[in-house]
């Protein structure tokens, strides 16, 4: 009789692996979060309290990152005009997978009092999947970092999924995209 | 060294004496306003410039719908004489045209561009007024005019979020209001601490 204690292992199948590999990822990922933000929007006066001593974000493992190739979440503060949310898709289709999307105030979520604004966007899941909204004109402090931890949760929950939704219904995006903003290509004196 | 009252009095001497001054409105000491017609308007510039107004501050323009005008407003600061002038003048709004500035005062050229997008003014003069800068592709009246609807502009362009009604308004129940108004009585018949 063969010993339980040199029974083969199961053999897994690839999906498991795989599986098995993604939450690995997933816990060094949420454990380390590397943050690129878009302060366009009043909402970004929350920020440095949130990244200083007072709440300090490096406890729960994120720090601000400058580029949008090295970022994890993309942060958008307040209100989008048109113009910018060009550069913001432009920006969030640089990052490198998995990318999440984190949207402050009330503005990005149905305009908020700029929502009878000829420049600025309503809703911006219409464009970009949105991951985690922290709602509130201006959120302060604490629910900012609330919606920081409501993002790890997901992330460990596996349903911050906004990039496979983008990957996805990538036609939907873009048409919505073209209907707003007639062109997404950023034709100014700068890039030409 | 000069008190800042003759600075004003320098100004008005100095305007008065070149040019036909329509209207002028000294707003406090450090602040004059002056509205000329639009043929003096460069010439009152280059005076201006030649007595010490060498900083443009500001240049911009007033949707006037109702007396078909849009009147364009240009504020310049002398630092040796500190007073703010403001150049005022009404022009056509149908076909808005001005000629610009920028010889004389060549920041003006990005303000001229930014007034061409939100107004509609022209600026001959100016190579590249017509060149979009804030607004991309716009694709309706210039915003800032007066007859612009940002509310249907908005609705018709951008998503809008939909929301369930599904709240109950509690307040204007007529049971509550009798209730309420007895308390109020109540309490405005305490007052002066004496029960009537």
């Amino acid at each position: 009789m063969k010993s339980t204690k040199f029974t083969e292992p199961r053999k897994l199948s690839k999906e498991e692996v795989d599986r098995k590999w993604w939450e690995i990822g997933d816990f060094f990922r949420r454990n380390s979060l590397w943050m690129l933000m878009y302060c366009t929007g009043c909402c970004a006066i929350e920020l440095p309290p949130a990244m200083t001593a007072a709440y300090d974000m490096e406890r729960l493992g994120m720090g601000p990152m400058a580029t949008p190739r090295q970022a994890d979440i993309l942060l958008i503060s307040g209100y989008l005009s048109v113009k910018s949310l060009r550069r913001v898709i432009y920006t969030y289709e640089q990052m490198s997978e998995p990318k999440y999307v984190v949207g402050l105030g009330s503005c990005p979520i149905n305009g908020g009092i700029y929502h009878d604004s000829h420049a600025v966007i309503n809703q911006l899941d219409q464009y970009i999947p949105v991951d985690t909204y922290v709602a509130g004109c201006m959120p302060n402090t604490e629910s900012v970092m609330n919606g920081f931890v409501d993002l790890m949760e997901q992330i460990r929950n596996k349903t911050a999924k906004g990039w496979i939704k983008y990957q996805e219904n990538n036609e939907w995006y873009k048409k919505n995209q073209k209907a707003a903003l007639g062109e997404v290509i950023i034709h100014d004196e700068f890039h030409e | 060294m000069m008190n800042s009252m003759s600075n004003v009095e320098f100004l008005k001497e100095l305007m008065n004496r070149n040019f036909k001054v329509i209207e002028t409105d000294v707003i406090d000491k450090y602040q004059v306003s002056f509205v000329l017609k639009q043929a003096d308007i460069l010439q009152a510039l280059v005076t201006l410039r030649n007595a010490g107004w060498i900083q443009m501050s500001y240049l911009s323009a007033i949707d006037w719908p109702d007396e078909s005008k849009i009147e364009m407003i240009y504020i310049f600061m002398n630092w040796e004489r500190p007073v703010h002038v403001q150049i005022r003048s009404k022009i056509d709004r149908k076909d808005p045209v001005m000629p610009s500035i920028i010889n004389i005062y060549p920041g003006a050229k990005y303000y001229e561009r930014e007034c061409h997008e939100f107004f509609g003014v022209k600026f001959p003069g100016n190579p590249d007024y017509e060149k979009q800068l804030i607004l991309e592709m716009w694709d309706d009246i210039p915003p800032l005019r007066k007859d612009f609807d940002p509310q249907a502009y908005s609705d018709r362009k951008f998503t809008k979020r939909e929301y369930k009604e599904d709240y109950l308004v509690l307040s204007d129940q007529n049971s509550k209001k009798e209730k309420r108004e007895v308390r109020k009585e109540r309490a405005e018949s305490l007052k002066g601490g004496q029960k009537v």
